[in-house]
């Protein structure tokens, strides 16, 4: 999009000797909302204030609607960018209708005052954000969330091409965020405006944003799709914590979990292997890794939810493709994590000819000498999928080890302690 | 409110009565008592229209050299002094900001006071005081704005502190003239103190157009002035240019405060007071707010001219007294409110 939008090329910036941001580029095309992410001190703000002509680059070229902000009067790009600031605190009490109304300055003349348009389009922003009923309260009165819808609507009064908000759900409840977010999403949607926001909510960001920029020392390290940029390897270099990130199965959108998946127990030095599949070993596996144990797992089916749980808990596994049934490279790696450890739980999962063979491995290890313990809260002929062989094979392992008829909570709980039975 | 709105317009149509009738009423009393009819009708027949009522050469004489040149400048100063504190409250963003703060009233005084002790008080055909106390206003406040500009940024919270700074030089270079001063001296108290009683008409030919040009650039900065009280970024955000917003807040701040002081004196609390209790009575939208300061200023420097000439009359009272006398403790409450403002946003 030539005369639309906005964009930094090669855009470095600061005050003083040391530029804050340091050589940006990115483009926000019109209908597009973009999530500028990083972290405190990274440059996002200083990104905004470029992109409102409140400091000029220091090298590199910005443009909104495809004119140069500082080449044009303060008025003229008012009319082609407006920004929503995190704060504003009037010195003097204003109403509400006063406020919105100062948006519209950029389109009315210095003598005149308001006219029709202006009122119309003051109100028309008021109920978007649902300030209207606010309308002649002064702003000293206001919570902190409703003065920022307030800005906000002064914001969308002004009628530009180009949007750029800096943490617009700040100090707002939940209710208020899905309103602000659904309506930046509609400014987008329907009058084709160019949207940056700067969020610190990554959650929030993925959720919205049709890309997400991630800025890290004045400079971009990551842009994309959502799904392709925040996750937990962005989460480790950027951020430097361990957080987990899920993508929701319905929305394709990733969502951050403060903390790592599993809280890692002091270490017990003892290690097990699970046997699952079907889900039925993900609360054992997160279980056992809380308690200490050094966890291994297999032979598991690629996007089985016992797979994905222990691909995130960064647990030492064998998986083989959804549906095939184990080969025997696979077998052969699992059965020497089964010998290594010092106990094989075996999960009460259903078997089928794609997994039966984790109960003949299983039975190798406890023919080995290694304990062997089944979780046994379902009979094993509900889940005997296929017509007798794996209810033979629970049999003999039943024999060999010890069999569990209780909840996998339990079973953890048991070899966390000194002694594995 | 609406800008339009009926409670407004009633605001402004009382103070234009306030207005009027502070003026029929300054102009009526005095050691001789002129009936506001008696005087509409003289200053009829000298516009020519209607014949000249039945009244002694005297009260002719009284109304036109006296009363009427004093009550139009009370009004033109009154209308400065209240529009420059409007323009330096914006400017500032605290409604306890006036002209006095970046040093344009300490500066007149300067000049005023250089220039009777100098004995330069005859020149310019008598007006040697004034000329040099506009002078010495309008050089303090460049002097000042210079010292708060860095690149093409005026720093606010500098240009305060440099006014205070400036001030207070000032204020001590004035206590050593005065010291040198002999019998100057009461001249100097009683000009530091402010009167309107001095020059007549010839003041008024001088200062009027000043004023004028000071309201009329004042004017044309009101949509500024609302959008700098939320923040120069968010001013600069909606389209101000905030830079050069602010020379020319200064500028006709200090245009209109130094042409005030330089015929009157000084006269504190009329730009502090006039703005801020109009604010809370019509809101602070400053396209509303600048209308009803224009009538409100100089009604309230007449009443208070009024008083200062009547209270212990035949002695004249120091304008600048009145206006202290009734602004020191609304200064106060100011204060007092202000504080609790601040804890309730806290």
């Amino acid at each position: 999009m030539p005369d639309g939008g906005l964009s930094f090329r090669g855009v470095r910036a600061g005050y003083g000797a040391a530029p804050v941001v340091r050589g940006v580029s990115l483009e926000v095309a019109p209908g597009d909302v973009v999530g500028l992410v990083g972290p405190n001190g990274s440059g996002k703000t200083t990104l905004v204030r470029v992109a409102s002509r409140a400091l000029r680059p220091a090298d590199g070229e910005v443009r909104v609607a495809g004119r140069d902000p500082y080449a044009i009067s303060g008025r003229e790009a008012a009319r082609l960018v407006a920004v929503v600031p995190q704060d504003v605190i009037p010195a003097f009490s204003f109403t509400v209708l006063e406020m919105v109304l100062m948006g519209r300055t950029p389109h009315r003349s210095r003598w005149g005052g308001a006219d029709e348009a202006d009122w119309a389009r003051a109100r028309e922003a008021m109920v978007a954000v649902g300030v209207q009923h606010l309308a002649d309260r002064p702003m000293e009165e206001l919570s902190g969330g409703e003065r920022r819808r307030v800005i906000l609507a002064q914001a969308i009064a002004q009628d530009a091409p180009v949007l750029v908000l800096d943490e617009p759900t700040t100090h707002l409840d939940i209710r208020h965020v899905v309103d602000v977010v659904s309506m930046v999403r509609t400014l987008a949607d329907e009058q084709s405006a160019a949207v940056l926001a700067v969020l610190h909510d990554l959650t929030l960001a993925a959720s919205v944003c049709d890309r997400i920029v991630v800025l890290h020392r004045g400079e971009v390290v990551a842009e994309g799709a959502p799904e392709t940029v925040v996750t937990r390897a962005l989460l480790r270099t950027i951020y430097e914590v361990d957080a987990d990130v899920e993508v929701g199965r319905a929305s394709g959108r990733p969502t951050v979990m403060v903390g790592p998946p599993a809280a890692v127990g002091p270490s017990t030095g003892r290690a097990a292997h699970v046997v699952g599949g079907a889900g039925r070993a993900a609360p054992l596996l997160r279980r056992l890794v809380e308690r200490g144990l050094r966890v291994s797992a297999g032979v598991l089916h690629g996007t089985d939810t016992d797979d994905e749980v222990a691909a995130r808990l960064d647990l030492l596994r064998v998986s083989v493709p959804p549906f095939s049934e184990i080969d025997d490279a696979s077998a052969e790696a699992c059965l020497a994590m089964m010998r290594a450890a010092d106990v094989v739980v075996v999960c009460d999962a259903p078997y089928g000819p794609g997994n039966v063979r984790n109960l003949e491995l299983a039975l190798r290890a406890a023919e080995d000498g290694v304990p062997v313990l089944l979780v046994e809260e379902m009979p094993i002929e509900e889940r005997d999928f296929t017509g007798g062989r794996a209810t033979e094979l629970w049999t003999e392992l039943r024999a060999a080890g010890r069999s569990f008829a209780s909840t996998a909570d339990a079973v953890a709980w048991a070899l966390a302690g000194r002694d594995a039975s | 409110m609406r800008p339009g709105g009926r409670r407004y317009r009633r605001v402004l149509i009382a103070l234009a009565v306030l207005l009027v009738a502070s003026v029929a009423l300054a102009v009526a009393v005095g050691a001789v008592w002129i009936p506001p009819a008696t005087a509409a009708r003289l200053v009829a027949w000298r516009v020519g229209i209607g014949s000249r009522p039945d009244v002694p050469h005297s009260t002719e004489v009284i109304l036109f050299q006296l009363r009427l040149p004093r009550v139009l400048l009370a009004a033109v100063v009154g209308l400065g002094l209240g529009v420059s504190g409007a323009l330096f409250q914006g400017l500032f963003r605290n409604p306890l900001a006036d002209p006095a703060i970046i040093g344009v009233s300490s500066g007149a005084a300067l000049g005023a006071v250089a220039v009777i002790v100098l004995g330069g008080s005859a020149a310019f055909g008598g007006l040697g005081v004034s000329f040099a106390a506009f002078v010495g206003a309008l050089l303090t406040a460049f002097l000042v704005y210079r010292l708060a500009r860095i690149g093409p940024t005026v720093h606010v919270a500098t240009l305060l502190l440099a006014g205070i700074a400036v001030a207070a030089v000032i204020s001590s270079a004035m206590s050593l003239a005065m010291s040198f001063a002999g019998e100057d001296v009461r001249n100097i108290y009683f000009w530091l103190l402010g009167g309107l009683g001095a020059r007549g008409w010839t003041s008024l030919e001088i200062v009027t157009p000043l004023v004028a040009v000071g309201v009329l650039g004042a004017a044309a900065l009101v949509p500024d002035l609302n959008l700098v009280s939320l923040g120069e970024e968010r001013a600069a955000q909606l389209g101000v240019d905030v830079d050069r917003f602010k020379t020319a807040a200064v500028a006709l701040g200090s245009l209109l405060a130094g042409a005030a002081v330089s015929v009157s004196g000084v006269i504190g609390f009329v730009g502090l007071m006039t703005p801020h209790v109009l604010r809370l009575v019509v809101g602070s939208d400053h396209r509303r707010l600048l209308p009803a300061v224009m009538l409100a200023g100089p009604a309230f420097l007449i009443l208070a001219d009024l008083a200062a000439r009547t209270a212990l009359a035949p002695q004249e009272l120091p304008i600048g007294a009145v206006t202290a006398l009734l602004g020191g403790p609304f200064f106060l409450y100011l204060l007092r409110r202000e504080r609790r403002r601040a804890n309730a946003l806290a």
